[in-house]
């Protein structure tokens, strides 16, 4: 088990230095010229000369690359924002929260609904409810996450106006009501996420149990006497999630792409919004920023998967 | 008297590489299959009707341009306006079947570009297996996970959001499903008895590689390529919402971008739907198309 862990950790570190490896590059070897859009393009020519040699972008490639990465493990310094005048850390921390808050709530929904969901038509495999359920999944795939946020604000926000139209809480409040207010703002936006990704929980699930229910220890476990509950929900679902498990942790690079959507339609302050407002105002440090920090949180999640796979499967636990 | 025991074995693995390459007519056999699939036959029939629509758009529709109708401003669906017009007064009928050009178009390309980068990684890594292969596929499955949208946005941004721009920065992301696949594909047919056979009489190495192994993965890539192209179009719709479109030509996704940045999309609830269902088409059609393609080729998965 320490072993796997361990190769995980390493893959982690790895997918985190691509990621910081790509945001470095993409700004500085694509056409045009970089400094334009390092930095601000109001500041006068010798601000602009200075800050270049500040910044080391006179530099060959290779010694800016360390540079950036000085920066980045000793300083945590991601640069400027153009627009707020503020470190681009700084502004993406502050919305991080909601952004966390919103993708882990879908993570937790989808599992909750979509799991159920998959045994259920593995185990009526054939019926009207299996193809129903297979239907409704791919009609998930099939819509566009934005409209179908503004479908819902349109009916339930709109016409009959049981939810909020936008933001992510009402100021003023405290304590429970706060937390009430912000579940209340929360259900539009999370029940965008929650259908669009429902479809590949749903399916996968389906398929794993389908397999699962077909081999001898399913037989055995049934000739033993158990209860068919026992067996389906303990013996079969156990083994269907670890494959499960392993594309719920390949799916949250989609899931942050999904939030990001959601965000715009809800104008809910979160980085997806951060990223609208950026791509708007050419706010190229904040992009560059949000993108790397992102796939950090991409990496946290994946490991996080990770340990609920080590504890599902035996074979890893006891190694 | 010396040489033929060998020649007739040379001629014995002739023949197994005729039977294992040549069965009677695979094509045909195919398109039998596929003939008997309901959902192939409707992806099939919803490609080809977006492709009469992409091709026939200057008959069908006036190239949506400039100023509409001022005096017709947001108005719902009539006899005139089929599915109602914009904040500008143009017509979303127009926009909406010029925006199948910029769909198919982007769909194509994208698809075609992670073919060509992903096929040939996962030739060799499949074909040669060893380290190089192994590490080529971590790399694979690390940009797999990592968060393709918010890439794919500082690119646009950077680059410029022409529309083949953004088809390529599609398609430079969604090759390692490709790679992957290939891979797969090329690890199990390396295996089979008609490999070492083309290998015994003497076949170079790149003729087994791309006559024998790259013919036979061809099918399962077709089918992830249907997958890619749904992706790709929900992927322009989404940089185009995000203000990443190509203002100069009309996109599915630039179209519900107007609807969102003119406010229009609580008043008209046409402005927003009509764009929509062509998205939902396409990329119903593409994947029916693949689930018919992939069911015919495997004996497994038909039905009775």
């Amino acid at each position: 088990m320490k072993q796997y862990l361990l190769l995980r950790s390493v893959r982690a570190i790895i997918t985190v230095f691509i990621a910081i490896t790509i945001t470095f590059l993409i700004l500085r070897v694509m056409p045009g010229d970089p400094t334009t859009m390092m930095l601000d393009p109001r500041m006068d020519e010798k601000a602009r000369e200075q800050l270049l040699h500040d910044f080391g972008l006179d530099k060959p490639l290779f010694v800016q690359y360390l540079l950036f990465l000085k920066q980045l493990f000793f300083h945590f310094d991601l640069g400027m924002s153009f627009v707020n005048r503020a470190p681009v850390l700084d502004v993406i921390l502050s919305r991080l929260p909601w952004t966390l808050l919103l993708m882990g709530a879908s993570i937790i929904v989808t599992s909750l609904i979509g799991i159920p969901l998959g045994v259920m038509a593995a185990y009526r495999k054939g019926t009207v409810l299996d193809q129903l359920i297979n239907a409704f999944s791919i009609l998930g795939i099939a819509i566009f996450t934005p409209w179908l946020g503004i479908v819902l604000l349109y009916l339930l926000g709109f016409k009959i106006p049981l939810f909020p139209i936008g933001g992510a809480s009402t100021p003023g409040l405290e304590g429970w009501a706060y937390i009430a207010d912000v579940t209340h703002h929360m259900v539009l936006p999370l029940a965008t996420l929650t259908i669009i990704h429902l479809a590949n929980y749903v399916l996968f699930m389906r398929a794993n149990m389908v397999d699962v229910l077909s081999e001898d220890y399913i037989r055995t476990a049934r000739a033993k006497g158990l209860k068919e509950k026992r067996v389906v929900w303990i013996h079969a679902v156990r083994n269907a999630m670890l494959s499960t498990v392993t594309m719920m942790g390949l799916q949250v690079g989609t899931i942050v792409g999904g939030a990001i959507l959601t965000e715009t339609v809800f104008a809910y302050p979160g980085i997806g919004r951060l990223i609208y407002e950026s791509v708007k105002e050419h706010d190229y440090p904040v992009l560059q920023g949000t993108f790397l920090i992102l796939a950090v949180t991409v990496v946290v999640v994946n490991i996080l998967t990770d340990i609920v796979y080590t504890y599902l499967d035996p074979k890893i636990r006891f190694d | 008297m010396r040489d033929t025991p060998l020649a007739e074995k040379k001629s014995q693995l002739l023949d197994v590489l005729e039977k294992e390459t040549k069965t009677e007519s695979p094509l045909r056999e195919f398109i039998k299959h596929f003939r008997r699939n309901v959902l192939g036959m409707i992806g099939l029939f919803g490609v080809l009707f977006l492709f009469v629509l992409a091709l026939c758009a200057p008959l069908i529709a006036d190239k949506p341009e400039g100023y509409g109708d001022m005096a017709n401003m947001l108005q719902p669906p009539s006899k005139e306006y089929w599915f109602g017009t914009d904040a500008l007064g143009l017509s979303i009928f127009d926009q909406v079947i010029w925006g199948t050009r910029v769909s198919l178009y982007v769909g194509f390309v994208s698809a075609f570009i992670a073919v060509i980068i992903g096929v040939p990684i996962g030739l060799i890594a499949g074909y040669y297996g060893g380290r190089i292969s192994s590490i080529g596929m971590a790399i694979t499955d690390i940009f797999l996970t990592l968060p393709i949208l918010p890439l794919m946005i500082i690119m646009a941004a950077v680059l410029g959001t022409g529309i083949s721009n953004i088809a390529l920065i599609i398609g430079l992301f969604s090759w390692p499903q490709i790679a992957r696949v290939t891979r797969a594909e090329t690890m199990s047919i390396s295996k089979r008895q008609y490999i070492e056979a083309a290998r015994a009489v003497g076949a170079r190495e790149y003729q087994i590689l791309f006559k024998h192994v790259l013919l036979n993965a061809i099918p399962p890539i077709l089918v992830n390529m249907t997958i890619i192209m749904g992706v790709a179009v929900i992927s322009e719709a989404g940089l185009s919402f995000l203000g990443l479109g190509d203002p100069m030509s009309w996109s599915w996704g630039t179209i519900l971008q107007n609807a969102h940045a003119t406010g229009a999309i609580i008043k008209a609830w046409w402005h927003s739907l009509f764009p929509s269902i062509g998205i939902m088409i396409l990329v119903l059609s593409f994947n029916f198309l693949g689930i018919g393609i992939n069911e015919a080729l495997n004996p497994r998965l038909r039905k009775k």
